[in-house]
């Protein structure tokens, strides 16, 4: 086990190091001068960019100046931004955190509800209940995201005005940005308007999670059912029914622990599709997050901000992938022998 | 002894795209408490449908009518599934082929055998029932042979060869002293010595607490020497039934003679004769032949065979055939 994990992890570095490699190689892809490309410092201040290429080792081969590259990055000088001129590391902090808050909700949301709609719909198999879930769930799972976040804005914030159109909270509240996930900032601002405040952001914050849910949500209800059904062909169900155990006892000890290892499975790959939807839903909701700052800076040829969202990102899903794998091998260790070869 | 199981006239429907058909015909099966019955049948014989239909482990498109499925005082036909599970459960295991697939792969060893036993067993409040339950799982392995019980407790199903899955099965279908346990060719695919072991093992287990085993098998090499009595089924229809060893020294059915043919046939036999067979193979579930199903196969068919013979009951067995290879000296 902590020889797979320990497998895993140098796996993670040589990932991570093939991506600093590519972010690296951009700057010189890109139109422009690379420096600039790299530090967001401009020509224009001489003394600062003269300053930044013997930072950057421009004054000597490339090699170095990729050795440069890497020391900067993981210091957390990851240059300033073309538009704003603020360094991008401390731009990123909030923005990730508000990331985070809504791809966390909306995946916790899309378990808490799909696990136990998968596992009825098996055991009402073919039932009424049954088909609809499915049906709903096939007719969830082919609306593209884009579309379900404008109809759920028009639906629920135009016309039945449940919500507002888009943002994180209203602005007279004016809690601090800290961690950048609104939730937590508030519970740690003193402000006297605290719990309004917070009901205030629930309000905001329901909507673009929902839309993000849904589509992993229809795929862990599919998934989940076609796993609990092929659990319960397996042998050692019959075999602990015929031992006169009780269904509760069967089903929560034996049927749900098997079923969820495929749902283990899918959870980082769900994960990635998940950090694409939400890229879209923070545009369309205005969501102060990783997404739309990397959207925008595309936009704006903000190259410097353009790398630090590419790594975050992909940082952020290979990260994840591996934390997943390490927790499936370790609940599920008869798939050790299939990684061991034994 | 007192007959604890007892079947009559079992039969199973199915229904197929060419029709209903049926895959056991009449079929009757007695077993007397603490004896060791060997079922003998080849592949699609309904011989492990039969061990199924016993069980309960019951398919709802299956048509299961009986003049009597008696276990004990229940007649396990007029129960509702409920209360069937709550008296197979209690009474019956079962044991099978390939074990490892019917052992949880994601739960060890240890908390599998620990959840098998019965909570009137134990006494006590909760921890010290948690601890009682452990003796009682170590215990267990030491009775099926497994002296490492440490180990195996540990280890989670794929860790373990067939053998000792198998072994850990036995211990899991004892735990609540069953009165029946039913063992579906409890040692296909395994080596020879492990298959001792296992046969062993169960006949041990047999004579030492009194509890009767139905043992189904393929064929007639893999009968126990403890074996009391043994019944022969083709094709759905029982053939032979009586002592285990009159059977196997003095045949009445055609099949029985064959199949002792086929499986202990005369070393000494010349080089590039034909072994003993018989002609044909064994017919496919749509295309049954009518009466006696071995008829078209069988060395002794007459016309008569058209119909299906009745039991003929004679000292104690019993045999379905119109032409028994022996006569039948005395009728009572």
């Amino acid at each position: 086990m902590i020889r797979y994990s320990l497998r895993r992890v140098v796996l993670l570095i040589i990932t991570l190091w093939l991506l600093t490699l590519l972010l690296f190689s951009l700057n010189y892809w890109y139109p422009g001068n690379p420096l600039t490309n790299m530090s967001g410092i401009t020509a224009d201040n001489l003394i600062a960019y003269q300053q930044a290429e013997l930072a950057r080792g421009f004054d000597q081969g490339l090699l170095s100046q990729y050795l440069k590259f890497l020391q900067h990055l993981i210091n957390g000088d990851w240059g300033i931004s073309l538009v704003t001129e603020q360094p991008v590391f401390d731009e990123i902090k909030p923005l990730l955190g508000a990331t985070l808050e809504l791809g966390l909700l909306a995946m916790a949301l899309a378990l808490f509800l799909g696990i136990p709609l998968g596992v009825y719909a098996a055991i009402q198999q073919r039932g009424l209940l049954d088909r609809i879930i499915m049906g709903l769930s096939l007719s969830a799972y082919s609306i593209p995201v884009f579309w379900l976040a404008q109809l759920f804005i028009l639906l629920f914030a135009l016309k039945l005005n449940w919500s507002p159109i888009s943002g994180q909270i209203n602005p007279l509240y004016a809690i601090d940005v800290q961690t950048g996930s609104v939730l937590v900032d508030i519970l740690m601002s003193d402000s006297p308007y605290k719990t309004a405040a917070f009901y205030n952001a629930l309000h905001h914050l329901w909507v673009p999670v929902v839309v993000l849910a849904i589509m992993p949500l229809t795929m862990l209800i599919r998934i989940m059912r076609n796993s609990v059904l092929d659990v319960l062909q397996q042998n050692y169900i019959k075999a602990a029914r015929a031992r006169g155990l009780n269904d509760r006892h069967i089903m929560f000890r034996h049927t749900l622990p098997n079923a969820l290892q495929p749902i283990v499975r899918q959870l980082g790959l769900q994960f990635s599709v998940l950090m694409t939807n939400i890229i879209i839903t923070e545009v369309i909701f205005n969501w102060p997050g990783v997404g739309s700052w990397l959207v925008k800076s595309i936009y704006e040829r903000d190259f410097p901000v353009i790398q630090a969202g590419l790594l975050v990102l992909a940082s952020l899903i290979l990260l994840v992938n591996v934390f997943v794998d390490v927790i499936h091998a370790w609940r599920y260790p008869q798939i050790r022998k299939e990684i061991d070869a034994e | 002894m007192s007959t604890i199981l007892d079947i009559r006239n079992l039969t199973i429907e199915l229904e197929t795209s060419a029709g209903t058909v049926k895959v056991l015909d009449k079929v009757s099966l007695q077993l007397a408490e603490g004896e060791i019955h060997t079922l003998v049948g080849e592949s699609g014989s309904g011989k492990s449908l039969l061990a199924k239909a016993i069980m309960g482990f019951i398919n709802p498109r299956w048509k299961i009518t009986a003049d009597r499925l008696w276990w004990r005082h229940y007649d396990l036909l007029s129960l509702n599934p409920a209360q069937r599970r709550l008296v197979t459960g209690r009474d019956m295991a079962m044991i099978f082929q390939n074990p490892g697939s019917y052992l949880d792969p994601n739960t060890k060893i240890g908390d599998q055998i620990r959840e098998t036993i019965p909570k009137a067993d134990l006494k006590g409040i909760y921890l010290r029932r948690k601890a009682s339950r452990t003796v009682r799982a170590e215990r267990l392995l030491h009775r099926v042979g497994i002296k490492d019980h440490q180990k195996v407790m540990e280890s989670y199903p794929y860790q373990l060869s067939e053998g000792v899955a198998q072994k850990v099965s036995i211990a899991m279908a004892i735990a609540h002293n069953p009165k029946l346990l039913i063992a579906d060719e409890p040692t296909t695919a395994m080596e020879p010595n492990t298959r001792n072991q296992i046969y062993r093992l169960l006949a041990k287990l047999s004579a030492g607490q009194g509890m009767s085993i139905l043992m189904v098998t393929q064929d007639l090499t893999s009968i126990v020497p403890e074996s009391q009595r043994m019944s022969l089924v083709y094709c759905g229809q029982l053939m032979e039934s009586g002592a285990t060893e009159q059977i196997l020294s003095t045949p009445m059915h055609p099949y029985t003679q064959a199949m002792l043919q086929m499986s202990f046939f005369d070393q000494g036999i010349a080089p590039k004769t034909r072994l003993p067979t018989l002609t044909g193979a064994i017919p496919t579930l749509q295309h049954m032949p009518i009466g006696c199903r071995l008829g078209p196969r069988c060395p002794n068919a007459r016309r008569d065979c058209i119909h299906q013979p009745r039991l003929t009951k004679f000292k104690q067995r019993e045999f379905a055939c119109h032409f028994p290879i022996r006569e039948v000296k005395s009728h009572d």
